[in-house]
């Protein structure tokens, strides 16, 4: 049926974002990047790709921030050329996709205020896509109670917020808890969401879905050990819709140290490979973190922080995790006639300015040695 | 072959050429080659990044200037006034070649710099003005409006007082505490904040604020009438003053942070009249001051952009002329250790004397003795296709390499379209009346060339203008048809005598007969057709066997064209193997059917003593029942047997083009085999080792890139020749019945065209001219206008693209695809010319 019929209303978009998804940059592109020697060639290089002179006004030097400020631009603009061409229910579907964004814009900017930084500045971290009227005043909020009723009460992310009220007031361990909660609400309603799209949809989103939920919720385990995070509430944090659970995730809620980590992935055989090599490699966090153009990780890792000394096998697992991820959003091109591919753009896409932002930071800093550690996508 | 006099007929000969060229004078050189514009350079380095090559610096020096130049363009245009550019050849021209060719892009640069510098610190310091003048205005709003609300609210606040003073306690307190610095008259209970906010965010804002106030204020807000307007973008916004009451500084607190985060801002507001009086005050004077100083910023701003503005054009061009010049060095191989660049490309061989003189120039401008070398170098690369046109065979060459790019040396289609098109087009167009008004269009078009080229016409206009000179002729031959057709507008001229005549009708009967008086009507059709019964029966018969006829002769001559091609590139048995066997099947049927239509015409049937035989149904039988033909519809004697003959031919044809040219290349390929050679192919010609060889063995640079890109041959594999020569046939004998009757579509145009332009006629101008009176000319006066509009609109433009468009698939699929291979590239030399026309 989706054959029949899905061209009428979303053919014309899923045409357009086959054509962005030829734009990424391919693995030749990003060796011709990796041989740069300043931003300048950089520049140049990029120039000659689907990004065209995108960085052509500015004027020198070029700071790593304007190219992946510009770059979330173009995927900003391309985001809301489809969205405005949509229509139900490929629009819900794309508004569910940025709900992800309001998660963290929201808990940036209650966390930055705890920290007591610039309003300004903190609006302008947020990302673009994840923007709301009220935003704003989430600063003003002080408890999260206040938090639910001042502000997020009107916006879309008010019924994931519903669970977590009942915590007393913001301190970090708090904020982690509440985007993890807000987190585990949101992909549970998405998967609802797709499930009952049905058809190809479903099941390739179910897919990447679920893998998010996992990495959720082995993030979360490892990210709490040394916490004072009880176990009990490191179980509720865990998403139900991962193919972790839920023998995965009670073995998960019980686990004390990385190995019983990855006891706990045993049952999956391609989370296996994650663990496997983690600890002989045990690179060194990235400088930059993971770049601010986005996803979940640009807002700082309060719980990673904590566990510091797990740091070193944490990035490096981050890597294979965004590696798998960029698996699965490849995978879902192969399909036609569903909307996957929308939310699989997107994802690439961003992974592709975390690539591009980090080669143009090693090159910035003259860590070529570290150049290519970069995630291709294609 | 070199000095053979460039025609149109076959593209350009070109050569490989080699330039070694100094480093001192590879600039100049290239910008003189450049101005010359018929040089196509080879990429040289194709395995280099763009960003490793030799002149990146320079590139990226020029880019920077671009960007600057593009700035001041940018902020030229934002300006509200227009500010004068001066035009480019208007401008003094800024020399960069020559021995200070350095120093003026040096001096270029730091001047566009300088430039920079000084617009931005001045839109820096406009827009840092302009935001205090906005908050200064946004002050004195936020002020005159909280006036009006306290005075209100002081008229209400005696009336209310009496009542309020003993209910409640924390009022008091609070007055107390308010009484220890502000000791006005006026004392208010509540505290407040006073601001501006955009008015989008207007409603949010209060909703936000009940929320987090729990409903514990009021707020009052006024619109603010003019818009502000941003400086730097021109964006307008609109904005409200609001001014909040609360109570307890926790809240105001709260109030405060919201507003700054939703964008709003804060004003200071005193309570006391008097003060506020004061600051009114000083806000209208300061205010007043900071117009001025805007004023002359803006004032500085927009002479400095004038002064811009002088240069700018010189500057644009400049900076992409350097571009294009650094861009072509890159191509270059470059030989550090020698200092001189090898530069390798494609130039048409007459032109070779041109370019000696041009590096000859190039190394005189520049004041070195060395000048640039250039040799021809062997090749057995396909040279890139060149036409020299002009403005007026330029649009006809278009045409034709919109469907493809002819082959180097092959015949070249666009020659003959110069004639054949507006040939076919005016045999469906044919009316003079019509015909003239396009002729018309197209002269004027070319008499106001000169002026018209320079205008920005638009995409639609500058189509129509490009292609001038083949309105022009599709004008002229449409007269020409208008006469044969003896139409104009729909009606027949009586130029000569009729050959027929008419009895004067007599009583009701209004039909008379027509009489043959032995004239014969000179050229074209006898005017006594117009409006006869049959009149149309007439035509159309008349139209369809012409189309028959040109479509006939228009494909024959499109085989022939096979014949010099065969002959240019020595493939002499295409001739017995293509070319023959082609044009004997085309002409033992269709040729036949042409010679039957013309030996019909000759016959006065009225005397035979046979019914006229209907053509297509003898065609359709010579096919199925050969042998036969009904005595009843014979044509001519011995028919049948002449028919046998002609089929048989055609028969014999088909297996014939099928078979004939692969067993030839499958005996020449046992040949060889036989001679003992394998793989590399008998098609190389043995290389000349004469003193290109030695040269390039000297050089030991440049020789090994043509060598190293000399891998486009395939081999041509036997099966290939196969199923090429039978999808060749099957397109072939297909396309023959189908080419043919797909000419029927000069009859069915032309028919369209007439009947159209025959019911404008009747619906419009045949009902008003037989008025008379004043209402008579008024009538004919609208009616006269409608027609011609329509005339114009309709049958001019509409049926005119119609009628291109199908004179343009009789070239390109009728015509094209018997003799035209297609196969080439074309030349795009390095010029500067074509830069300034992108621009």
């Amino acid at each position: 049926m989706e054959a029949l019929l899905f061209n009428v209303d979303s053919g014309f978009l899923e045409g357009i974002v086959r054509g962005y998804k030829a734009g990424l940059l391919t693995q030749n592109q990003y060796n011709n990047l990796t041989q740069c020697e300043t931003i300048e060639d950089f520049r140049t290089q990029l120039s000659a790709t689907d990004y065209g002179n995108f960085l052509a006004n500015e004027p020198l030097p070029i700071s790593t921030s304007t190219i992946s400020d510009k770059a979330t631009q173009v995927l900003v603009d391309q985001f809301n050329y489809l969205r405005s061409n949509a229509v139900e229910p490929l629009s819900k579907f794309l508004e569910y996709m940025t709900y992800a964004y309001m998660i963290d814009n929201v808990i940036l900017i209650i966390t930055g205020t705890l920290h007591g930084r610039n309003t300004n500045e903190l609006l302008q971290r947020c990302h673009p896509l994840g923007v709301f009227d009220t935003m704003p005043a989430l600063c003003v909020a002080t408890n999260v109670e206040e938090l639910y009723h001042t502000v997020l009460v009107e916006t879309p992310l008010a019924p994931y917020f519903r669970d977590s009220v009942t915590a007393a007031d913001l301190d970090d361990l708090n904020i982690e808890i509440i985007r993890n909660t807000l987190y585990k609400a949101y992909l549970e309603d998405f998967d609802a969401f797709c499930t009952s799209l049905g058809g190809p949809t479903a099941e390739i989103m179910h897919r990447i879905l679920s893998f998010e939920a996992d990495r959720r919720a082995i993030n979360i385990t490892i990210n709490s050990f040394g916490t004072q995070l009880s176990k009990e509430q490191r179980a509720k944090l865990f998403p139900t819709i991962g193919r972790l659970f839920p023998e995965g995730n009670n073995a998960l809620a019980r686990a004390d140290d990385i190995d019983q980590v990855r006891q706990a992935c045993e049952a999956v055989a391609e989370y296996r490979a994650f663990f496997d090599a983690s600890g002989t490699v045990g690179g060194g966090a990235r400088p930059n973190g993971t770049g601010h153009g986005g996803g979940s990780e640009s807002t700082a890792n309060l719980l990673g922080d904590l566990g510091d000394d797990l740091g070193g096998g944490a990035a490096d697992l981050e890597d294979r995790f965004f590696v798998h991820e960029v698996h699965l959003n490849k995978l879902a091109f192969l399909q036609q006639f569903q909307y996957a591919v929308f939310y699989s753009y997107i994802k690439l896409k961003e992974q592709e300015i975390r690539s591009l932002t980090w080669i143009a930071e090693c090159i910035a800093q003259n860590a070529r040695d570290r150049i290519h550690d970069y995630i291709p996508t294609f | 072959m070199g000095d053979e006099y460039p025609t149109l007929f076959r593209s350009e000969q070109m050569s490989l050429v080699q330039l070694i060229v100094p480093t001192e004078v590879a600039h100049d050189t290239i910008a003189e080659l450049g101005e010359l514009g018929n040089v196509q350079f080879k990429d040289l380095n194709p395995n280099v990044n763009p960003f490793q090559r030799s002149f990146v610096g320079e590139i990226r020096r020029i880019d920077e200037m671009a960007r600057r130049v593009r700035f001041f363009a940018s902020q030229i245009e934002k300006e509200k006034e227009p500010i004068p550019i001066r035009p480019l050849y208007d401008s003094a021209p800024l020399v960069t070649v020559g021995p200070r060719a350095a120093q003026t892009i040096d001096e270029l640069d730091v001047k566009l710099a300088e430039h920079e510098a000084r617009l931005t610190q001045m839109n820096d310091s406009y827009q840092l003005l302009s935001e205090r003048l906005r908050e200064l205005v946004e002050a004195r709003h936020v002020l005159r409006e909280t006036a009006q609300f306290f005075e209100q609210a002081a008229v209400r606040e005696t009336e209310h007082r009496t009542s309020l003073d003993d209910s409640s306690a924390p009022l008091l307190q609070h007055d107390d505490r308010e009484q220890q610095y502000s000791t006005g008259e006026l004392q208010f209970d509540l505290e407040f904040v006073a601001g501006t906010i955009d008015r989008t965010r207007l409603s949010t804002f209060e909703r936000v604020l009940w929320r987090v106030l729990r409903g514990n204020l009021y707020m009052n807000y006024i619109d603010i009438q003019e818009p502000f307007v941003d400086p730097a973008t021109g964006a307008e916004t609109r904005k409200n003053v609001f001014i909040i009451f609360a109570h307890g500084d926790i809240l105001l607190g709260k109030i405060r942070k919201v507003a700054e985060s939703m964008g709003a801002t804060i004003y200071p507001i005193d309570v006391n009249a008097d003060k506020r009086a004061d600051s009114m005050r000083e806000v209208t004077t300061r205010l007043e001051d900071l117009q001025i100083v805007l004023y002359n910023t803006g004032a500085n701003r927009r002479a400095e952009l004038m002064t811009i503005g002088e240069n700018l054009a010189s500057w644009q061009d400049v900076v992409a002329k350097e571009k294009l010049i650094y861009e072509t060095l890159n191509l270059l191989n470059y030989d550090v250790r020698r200092k001189t660049l090898i530069a390798e490309g494609w130039c048409p061989t007459r032109d070779i004397p041109q370019i000696q003189l041009a590096l000859r120039h190039a190394t005189e401008e520049s004041g070195t003795n060395v000048p640039p070398i250039l040799h021809e170098l062997r090749t057995n690369r396909t040279p890139p296709t060149f036409h020299r046109t002009n403005k007026f065979t330029e649009g006809f060459q278009t045409i034709m390499d919109a469907y493809g790019v002819a082959s180097y040396q092959e015949v070249n289609p666009g020659l003959f379209a110069v004639i054949t098109f507006p040939f076919l087009f005016a045999v469906m167009f044919g009316d003079i009346g019509h015909g003239f008004i396009i002729f018309i269009a197209a002269a004027i078009m070319i008499l106001f060339e000169r002026k018209l080229a320079k205008a920005d016409l638009g995409e639609i206009f500058g189509t129509f203008f490009f292609g001038r000179y083949i309105i022009l002729l599709m004008g002229l031959f449409s007269i020409y048809t208008g006469f044969l057709y003896n139409d104009i507008f729909s009606k027949s001229l009586h130029l000569f005598h009729s050959g027929w005549s008419f009895a004067e009708p007599n009583g009701n009967d209004t039909s008379v007969v027509g009489i043959p008086n032995g004239h014969t009507y000179p050229f074209g059709i006898d005017p006594a057709w117009h409006g006869a019964e049959n009149a149309l029966l007439f035509t159309n018969s008349y139209k369809m066997k012409m189309s028959i006829v040109l479509g006939v002769i228009h494909m024959s001559f499109a085989v022939c064209l096979q014949v010099p091609n065969h002959i240019r590139f020595k493939r002499f048995s295409d001739i017995y193997t293509n070319f023959i066997p082609q044009m004997i099947f085309l002409q033992s049927i269709f040729g036949y059917l042409v010679v039957c239509i013309i030996y019909k015409w000759t016959i006065d049937w009225s005397k035979a003593s046979t019914q006229p035989p209907s053509l297509l149904n003898m065609l359709i039988g010579m096919v199925l029942s050969p042998g036969n033909v009904d005595p009843e519809s014979q044509l001519y004697p011995g028919q049948s047997t002449v028919q046998v003959i002609l089929l048989l031919l055609a028969g014999v044809c088909v297996p014939w083009l099928l078979i004939t040219k692969p067993y030839l290349q499958y005996q020449e390929m046992k040949k060889i085999q036989g001679q003992g050679y394998i793989g590399l192919g008998a098609e190389d010609v043995p290389r000349h080792t004469d003193d290109t060889t030695l040269e390039g063995e000297e050089e030991g640079n440049g020789r090994a890139i043509v060598e190293a890109n000399d891998d486009e041959h395939e081999e041509h594999d036997f099966s290939e020749v196969v199923v090429h020569q039978v999808i060749h046939t099957i397109e072939f004998c297909l396309g023959c019945v189908s080419h043919t009757a797909s000419y029927l579509r000069l009859w069915a145009l032309s028919l369209a065209h007439a009947q159209l332009s025959e019911v404008l006629w009747d619906m419009t101008l045949a009902n008003v001219l037989g008025m008379s009176g004043l209402v008579g000319i008024i009538a004919l006066v609208i009616v006269g206008v409608m027609w011609l509009a329509l005339t114009i609109s309709i049958l001019c433009v509409m049926e005119g693209l119609s009628a291109f468009l199908h004179a343009l698939r009789l070239h390109w699929v009728e015509a094209n695809s018997k003799h035209y291979e297609a196969g080439g590239y074309q030349f795009v030399p390095l010029s500067f010319a074509r830069v300034n026309e992108k621009q």
